[in-house]
Formats: structure tokens, C-alpha cells, sequence
């Protein structure tokens, strides 16, 4: 997959998750950036993402999403 | 002690430091130096060994040989007892012939702090994260650096070791800023704190002697106690720290504007939460999300906040205290959708307001489990504070709110009534300081101004601090018994 086909899907994603349609993203968004976007709903991002991709993400990779294009990187890595 | 740190070249800096601080350390009791060293030298051999080891299971050896050593002398000198109460309690219930040891040991001062840094230095060894550090003086100074040593903040080693290599010249500003910084935490803590305490330790020393506004008063003065306490001890460590040139993480960021739970944890004892969520929260979420998201959230934070709560101490009270909470989180968490829908139609600043009254009656209400000596004295408190409050109002309004029905009402809380509404008084300016402090920067601020109005600030501050600081009081940190 492309980048640009990961991050449309992601963005697909981030919408239904924090049920908000607009959403907009980029590789630099953070969690600063999206209202509801925390530690807590964390999870339920990346549980999405997982099922969506068919992929499944190590605990030291999680911890070490600090943007949207740390996520993108992981994915491509995992579909490749 | 900073003069010399200054005069002596920077080599020989951290030999200067560790001196001070184990000395610093021993004036408690010598023997506590002797169980920092040891964690000290355990912690320091099994990262060099984790760093070293060729397998997987060779590495985890060694995180298991520090986990277990270091949170075994930390259950031994803290949770003991508490267990082994418990235990007896239960065999008396059934009648068992059995005798529980008691241990009689005093808990070493910061051994929860310091714990829960080596920790947190090993599993990040582990993870990958850092590379073990290798001079032993220095690693022994991050383990008990003296202004961190007793009540944190709990540092990371990313950010605090390499700064013991850095050179750090005396910079006047620097330097200024660090002592204005351990003068408000002083301030808050000897003019706020321990007057507010007076009145705390009064109404919570025998509650059950009393009923309605004098609980309710103490209640709510003690959140404010707590926070001036500890902040202000946060501001002397991370104050003197910075005279010397090292920058600590920030342990507070106003914790009471906080508009809901998950905030609040964000901007209190900020050191402990993200060390809560680095190791205990997020591995246990991610391990468990083949549960289903929701139930792995709901019981990673259960986990999390129970034993948050218990970290503070080995009562039920704290127990309690961090269960609250954790519940409070997952409620927020399981019906965010359903409240976001709710509230849409209400005016933004107004919901503002909504959570703000919100969140500081839940911590005024879950606050009485920190502070109470018992289980029982906590659920008394609670239903009395409220139900007594409101009959000692109406009794007021039938009073016709007359001087004496008013005085009546503060009396029992054993401080002088001018004494209450000094400290009343004083919640009143910590607040309007915080207000200031969320716009700017004040001491950034009062650096441009000219002289004779930065000195008026100055004098004014010091003589409202000899005037006013509860000297007879004085109580010790809240936060050292932890």
C-alpha cells in the first residue's frame, strides 16, 4: 500500500473512532491535534487501525507513536 | 553547598553531589543509605547484565532479579504489615490459631520514589530505550540526587542522567529564578499549607466529634492543604535543582482547572501518572485488547488506579481512594459519546463552569479517603459533612442569618475564627496567583520591570511570609511519609 492509501484510510478511521467527521490529517498530527485523542481512546484507535489493516502492532511500537506518520511508517512496515 | 557546587570544577562535580546527598539522606537515619546503596548496586549490575545478555530470557532474568528485589524491599518496609494485619484479621474471623509476625521497621524516607525511578530506569534498559549507564558515581547520584531524593518528582533517566555530564556554569538568571522558585514553594507550604492544617487535623483527628459545616470546611480546605503541600515541596526540589543548573520535570500544572478526571490526572503528581501509564496502564491495555477495547480500558485503569491508590499507602483509605477514581475514569471514558451529545446544546462557557463545580465537589468528596485515619472515620465524614451542613444552614436562615448563628458555625474547628478566615483568605490568593500563572509567566514577566517594583514584590512577599507562616504549626511534608 501507498502512503497516501494508508493515511485516506486512516483518516476513514479517525473519523468513525472519535465520531467526528471533520477530522482532518496529516503525517504531523498528534493528539494534541484531535479533540478526544488521549491515552485513553488511544487504544481504541489502535485496536481499529489493527482490524481495519489486518495487522497487529508490538507494545514497544505502540508506545512509540508519536504522529500520524509514526503510525503510517508502522503500517507499511506490516503490509509490506 | 551551591557555592562549592559552583567553585569546584566540573569533573569532580558529581563526587560533590553524591557526597551531599547521601549525607542529606543519613540525616534521616543512617541505615537508609545503606538500602539505597544496595538497590543502587543491584539496579546498576542488572542493566549492565540486561544490556549485555545475548537472549530474551537471559535479559528478562535480570529485569526480574531488580523488579523483585527493589518492589520486595518496597512491599517488605511498606505493605507488611498492612498484609499481614489483613491476614490476621481474617485467621481471627475463622478462628484460626494462627500468629501473623508484625514487623517493626519505619519506612524508609522516599523509598517509593526512588523505587519507582530505578524501576522505570531498568525497564526502559530492557525495552530498548537507554543504554545502561556505566559510571557507577554518576548512576548513584541519579538514584538519590537530594532535591528528587524524598518526594520526587519521579525522574526518567533520559532526562536526568545525561544532565549530570552536561557542564553548568552559574547563570545569575538561572540561579534567580530557581531560588524565586523555592521561595513560593516554601510560601505556599509554610504560610498556605500549615495554616490550612491547623484547622484539617483538628476536624480530622476526631471526627466523629463533630457534625456538619466543620467537616464540610476541613473537606474542603484540605485539597487546597494537599496541593500547597506538595506543590510546594515540588517547587523547593525542582527550584533548588535548578539554582545548580538541572532541570526536573514539572509535578503540577493546576490541577484544580482541570474539567474532568483524565485532566486532573494530567496535571497532578504529573511525574507519578506518566510513570503509572508508561509501565502499568499501557502495557496491560495493549496486552488485554483481545478482550474487547472497553473491557481491556475498563480493567487496565482499574488495575492502574488501585494500585496508584495503594502506592500512597497501605490503608484501605488509599485503597479506596484510588478505586474512586478509577471508576470516576472508566464512567468518563465508557459514556463520552453520550455526554458530548447531551451537552452540545449547552453554551460552552457555561458546561466550562458545569465541570469546573463538577470536578472540585468530586474532589473534595474523594479527597476525605486520603485524608481520613479510617475507613469508618471516611464514611462518616461523607453523609454528615452534607446532611449536617444543610441542617446547620437552615438552622442559620432561622437564626435569620444572624452574626452569632454565623459564628456558631465555625465553632469546633479549633483555630480562632480569624485564624479561618486568614486561610480562607489565602485560597482566595493561591487562586488568584494560578489565575496570573495561566496567563504568564510571572517571574518572566517581573524581569523588565524596573527594580524598586520587583524589591517592593519581593519584601512584600517576605514579610507576608513572616507575618503570616504557621511557624508554630509547622507540619511535616505530606508527601514524606509516602
Amino acid at each position: 500500500m501507498t502512503q497516501d492509501e494508508i493515511l485516506a484510510a486512516l483518516l476513514e478511521i479517525f473519523r468513525e473512532t472519535f465520531d467526528d467527521g471533520g477530522i482532518e490529517l496529516s503525517r504531523t498530527t498528534t493528539a494534541d491535534d484531535v479533540d478526544g485523542w488521549d491515552s485513553l481512546t488511544h487504544i481504541q484507535l489502535v485496536s481499529a487501525v489493527e482490524g481495519h489493516f489486518g495487522v497487529r502492532f508490538k507494545l514497544q511500537e505502540i508506545m512509540k507513536f508519536n504522529d500520524v506518520g509514526d503510525l503510517c511508517d508502522c503500517i507499511a512496515k506490516h503490509t509490506a | 553547598m551551591v557555592s562549592l557546587y559552583f567553585a569546584v570544577p566540573h569533573r569532580a562535580r558529581w563526587t560533590l553531589l553524591l557526597a551531599a546527598s547521601y549525607y542529606f539522606y543519613m540525616s534521616w537515619r543512617v541505615e537508609y543509605a545503606l538500602l539505597i546503596m544496595a538497590s543502587t548496586l543491584v539496579v546498576y549490575f542488572t542493566t549492565i547484565g540486561i544490556q549485555e545478555a545475548e537472549s530474551e530470557r537471559r535479559k528478562r532474568f535480570f529485569v526480574g532479579v531488580s523488579v523483585v528485589f527493589n518492589f520486595g524491599l518496597l512491599f517488605v518496609f511498606k505493605y507488611f504489615n498492612f498484609l499481614g494485619s489483613s491476614l490476621q484479621q481474617l485467621a481471627d474471623h475463622l478462628t484460626l490459631g494462627v500468629h501473623v509476625p508484625v514487623l517493626h521497621f519505619l519506612l524508609p524516607v522516599g523509598i517509593s520514589f526512588y523505587t519507582f525511578q530505578i524501576v522505570s530506569y531498568t525497564i526502559d534498559v530492557y525495552r530498548g530505550d537507554k543504554e545502561a549507564e556505566r559510571h557507577f558515581g554518576i548512576f548513584a547520584l541519579f538514584v538519590c540526587f537530594f532535591p528528587q531524593l524524598v518526594a520526587g518528582p519521579i525522574e526518567r533517566s533520559g532526562d536526568l542522567l545525561p544532565q549530570f555530564f552536561e557542564k553548568h556554569e552559574f547563570d545569575y538568571v538561572r540561579v534567580t529564578d530557581g531560588l524565586k522558585q523555592m521561595f513560593w514553594g516554601l510560601f505556599k507550604k509554610v504560610v498556605i499549607a500549615d495554616r490550612l492544617a491547623v484547622v484539617v487535623d483538628h476536624v480530622y483527628s476526631n471526627p466523629t466529634d463533630l457534625d456538619g459545616f466543620p467537616l464540610l470546611l476541613a473537606s474542603v480546605f484540605f485539597p487546597f492543604q494537599v496541593y500547597c503541600d506538595f506543590s510546594g515541596y515540588s517547587d523547593i526540589a525542582v527550584g533548588a535543582a535548578r539554582v545548580m543548573g538541572f532541570e526536573l520535570t514539572t509535578n503540577f500544572n493546576r490541577p484544580y482547572a482541570a474539567r474532568s478526571v483524565p485532566e486532573y490526572w494530567r496535571r497532578w503528581h504529573i511525574s507519578l501518572t506518566t510513570w503509572f501509564n508508561d509501565y502499568l496502564y499501557l502495557p496491560t491495555v495493549v496486552k488485554r485488547r483481545d478482550w474487547g477495547v472497553r473491557i481491556a480500558v475498563v480493567w487496565a485503569l482499574m488495575v492502574t488506579f488501585t494500585l496508584s491508590g495503594l502506592w500512597h499507602g497501605a490503608y484501605w483509605t488509599f485503597i479506596v481512594f484510588g478505586m474512586i477514581h478509577g471508576s470516576a475514569l472508566c464512567i468518563e471514558f465508557l459514556t463520552r459519546a453520550r455526554r458530548k451529545k447531551l451537552t452540545a446544546f449547552l453554551p460552552p462557557l457555561v458546561y466550562s463552569y458545569l465541570c469546573l463545580g463538577f470536578m472540585l465537589s468530586f474532589i473534595v468528596f474523594v479527597d476525605v479517603f486520603f485524608r481520613a485515619s479510617t475507613m469508618s472515620d471516611a464514611l462518616y465524614i461523607i453523609p454528615h459533612m452534607i446532611t449536617g451542613t444543610v441542617r446547620d444552614l437552615v438552622d442559620l436562615k432561622n437564626a435569620g442569618f444572624s452574626l452569632g448563628a454565623i459564628k456558631g458555625m465555625f465553632a469546633g474547628l479549633g483555630a480562632p475564627k480569624w485564624d479561618i478566615a486568614l486561610a480562607m483568605v489565602l485560597i482566595v490568593f493561591l487562586e488568584l496567583v494560578q489565575l496570573v500563572q495561566a496567563r504568564i509567566v510571572i517571574r518572566e514577566a517581573l524581569r523588565p520591570r524596573p527594580t524598586w517594583q520587583r524589591w517592593s514584590l519581593y519584601y512584600a512577599m517576605g514579610v507576608l511570609f513572616l507575618l503570616l507562616g504557621a511557624f508554630n504549626n509547622s507540619v511535616q511534608f505530606i508527601y514524606f511519609q509516602f
